[in-house]
């Protein structure tokens, strides 16, 4: 009977229960949290979901040494978690953006394109205020590309720049993508005046197949050869793209913007989630790179909106103004932040759709945060 | 068709060969050499101080080097062989390692079967043991304790010289260590506040994108404008001479209608005739929906009408 109670003591002391603290309380409240909103609020569920879980499995306090955390090598956790710490899964989603991005919006009207690179303002915003506040450059850089709005980008400058604020920052990034809308609106409004959100832009001409096709080749020469550091990110967007476009890779486009992007979803939201482990992510310097995520967020908002409204200055022809409301776009979060601007320039103008021309700014934000990550990967790398 | 296809066949094999051949045993050097050891040089597993010989790896990539040779004699390529199948012959990505010129390789895979002598050439042949894949020339008067040296002022160009003077050993050292500091660190001392890296980024952000615009404004959007302008100019032209043709025949069944009736109904009508078609917002553009009106009594698909049909007399 001794013999029973002391095996069940020994037990005990294996439980989950024997080895909590508050902050893996903490940690899995937060991942519940995360699962709640997706499921309630529809808000970034893809993503959200996948992260809400993995925090709670990476937070089950646990007997260290039974070789199953995510930072034990070897265990299971562990080798998935090989694709986010050495870089392999955000590429793979890149692959699959391009095969699903249509990028006529932003082939019709090729200026839109600037949005786009005005709205990573964002990121460089805040990497200066991270040094001010103390953060090293590398770490500076990492936590900067927040403001890019695109958590693949995150994942694969934070691994490669400053790999313990990892977790952080692709929380932070995930978070802030699916808080797009509560972000962005007041912003929007505050910046634009009636006449503004009024206006109606022309109609995008028709794109041909051609154009389609030789853009993704000319635009990742072109971006490539300007930042090759950038390349893993951009080869694979654009090689995606070419999938979709050259007509004649149908299952390969197929394959890789339906099952591989759900594959890799899924584990790199699981394994981004289970790597925010109690005692390395509920650090002040989360909390830090949580409010300079979204610092960066509102900044690459501003500069987009302001942008516009600079850019119109230069526009004589009054029917080729473009509608500020669009501005906001040029932060990646494909299609988010171009939803935003439809909702935000309907509630103007019911029947005024900046929807398709939202859409051009904001796959130019993807190829502007992947140029970004890849100058401040040659720079601070 | 089939030359072309075989040219590019060929310069996929080629291209994939380049790409090979950066984590080939090319990018080995002889990094470092110390002909004579005094008392306070490298000592060997076996306790004895001799000559060494250093090979670094350039490349970013793991570079295996059993089966390469290591000799003095131009004329004697293949004296020392590297030993195959030991595993620590595979040097990783920018690591270096000692050779001992212990004069008898059967100490151990990392000794040479000869002795470094001052003056001497010291060569690293390729598995093949004809292709020198590099070399160092130890100078005549080389004191003892002394190396001779290759370094990289920046090891990311990977453009090793030697140095002409004797050199304190550094061996297991990688050339050029002394820029170790990191990127960051060195950021973090020149630019501080990060304005310089900000405004840099900023201009190749916007440079980049702007070349993408400039890219496709001159090879699509431009050519689309000027192609739809040649498209509109003979239908305006044309619609021009239509409505200036016509003119007398609306203007005279305009006083015809007035004369005939002369209520306001139709002076309404007529006016608003005369503003769509002034105004060209007469749609004359059908919406091109095709309608189906089904028939109950419709029996075209009926399949008693696929039935053989029985002469009837």
């Amino acid at each position: 009977m001794e013999q029973i109670i002391s095996s069940l003591q020994q037990f005990w002391q294996f439980t989950g229960f024997a080895n909590c603290q508050w902050q893996n309380i903490a940690m899995i409240v937060i991942g519940i949290a995360f699962i709640t909103v997706a499921i309630l609020k529809e808000w970034e569920p893809l993503l959200l979901v996948p992260i809400g879980f993995g925090m709670i499995i990476g937070n089950i306090p646990m007997f260290p040494g039974l070789n199953i955390g995510i930072y034990e090598n070897g265990s299971v956790l562990n080798t998935l978690y090989q694709g986010v710490k050495m870089g392999w899964y955000p590429p793979l989603i890149f692959l699959g953006i391009g095969a699903m991005t249509d990028f006529s919006a932003l082939i019709s009207q090729p200026r839109l394109i600037l949005i786009g690179a005005a709205a990573q303002m964002g990121i460089f915003g805040a990497y200066l205020l991270a040094l001010a506040c103390g953060f090293m450059p590398n770490e500076a850089g990492a936590i900067g590309i927040i403001g890019g709005a695109d958590g693949p980008t995150a994942i694969f400058l934070s691994s490669k720049l400053a790999p313990d604020l990892m977790g952080a920052i692709a929380v932070s990034a995930y978070s802030y993508m699916a808080l797009v809308p509560v972000i962005q609106r007041p912003i929007m409004l505050a910046l634009t005046t009636k006449k503004e959100r009024l206006i109606r832009m022309p109609a995008p001409r028709q794109v041909s197949q051609k154009e389609k096709i030789i853009f993704p080749i000319i635009g990742f020469l072109t971006t490539a050869f300007i930042v090759p550091s950038g390349l893993p990110l951009l080869g694979m967007l654009f090689f995606g793209n070419l999938l979709k476009e050259s007509g004649v890779t149908r299952r390969l486009a197929e394959a890789a913007r339906g099952p591989i992007v759900d594959i890799v979803t899924i584990l790199i939201g699981l394994t981004v989630g289970a790597s925010t482990q109690a005692d390395k992510f509920l650090t002040g310097k989360s909390l830090l790179i949580f409010g300079l995520g979204l610092l960066s967020f509102v900044i690459a908002t501003t500069c987009g909106v302001l942008f516009v409204k600079l850019f119109n200055l230069f526009i004589r022809d009054p029917k080729r103004k473009i509608n500020p409301l669009i501005g906001n776009a040029g932060v990646s979060a494909v299609p988010d932040s171009a939803r935003v601007s439809e909702v935000v320039g309907r509630e103007s103008d019911p029947t005024n759709h900046l929807l398709m021309h939202a859409m051009g700014p904001n796959v130019a934000g993807v190829i502007g945060s992947a140029v970004a990550a890849g100058i401040l990967l040659s720079f601070l790398g | 068709m089939m030359k072309h296809r075989i040219i590019a066949t060929v310069a996929v094999l080629l291209a994939f060969c380049a790409g090979a051949r950066s984590q080939n045993v090319i990018d080995l050097i002889v990094s470092e050499v110390m002909a004579e050891s005094d008392s306070l040089s490298l000592v060997d597993d076996y306790g004895r101080r001799n000559g060494w010989i250093e090979i670094f790896n350039t490349s970013q990539g793991t570079v295996n080097l059993g089966g390469c040779y290591l000799t003095d004699d131009r004329d004697n390529l293949k004296k020392s062989l590297i030993q195959k199948g030991d595993l620590r012959t595979q040097l990783g990505p920018r690591q270096s390692i000692v050779f001992f010129a212990s004069g008898d390789s059967s100490d151990g895979t990392f000794y040479t079967s000869f002795t470094i002598r001052p003056g001497s050439t010291i060569y690293l042949v390729s598995n093949d043991g004809r292709t020198i894949v590099d070399s160092i020339e130890v100078p005549q008067d080389l004191p003892a304790g002394m190396s001779v040296t290759k370094i990289a002022e920046d090891l990311k160009q990977m453009d090793f010289r030697t140095v002409p003077q004797p050199v304190k050993p550094t061996p297991y050292a990688s050339a050029g260590a002394h820029s170790a500091e990191s990127k960051a660190q060195k950021i973090a001392e020149s630019d501080p506040h990060g304005w310089t890296l900000t405004v840099t980024s900023v201009s190749v952000v916007f440079c980049a994108l702007a070349i993408l615009w400039f890219l496709f404004w001159i090879l699509f959007e431009r050519p689309a404008k000027q192609k739809a302008k040649a498209k509109d100019k003979p239908a305006a032209q044309k619609k021009t001479a239509v409505k200036g043709g016509k003119e007398d025949e609306i203007a005279a069944a305009v006083a015809l209608a007035l004369d005939m009736d002369g209520n306001g109904e139709t002076y309404a009508a007529i006016a608003m005739a005369l503003h769509l078609q002034l105004t060209d917002c007469v749609h004359d553009t059908e919406p091109y929906f095709i309608t189906i009106k089904r028939s109950s009594s419709s029996d075209w698909n009926d399949k008693t009408q696929n039935f053989r049909k029985y002469p009837t007399r």
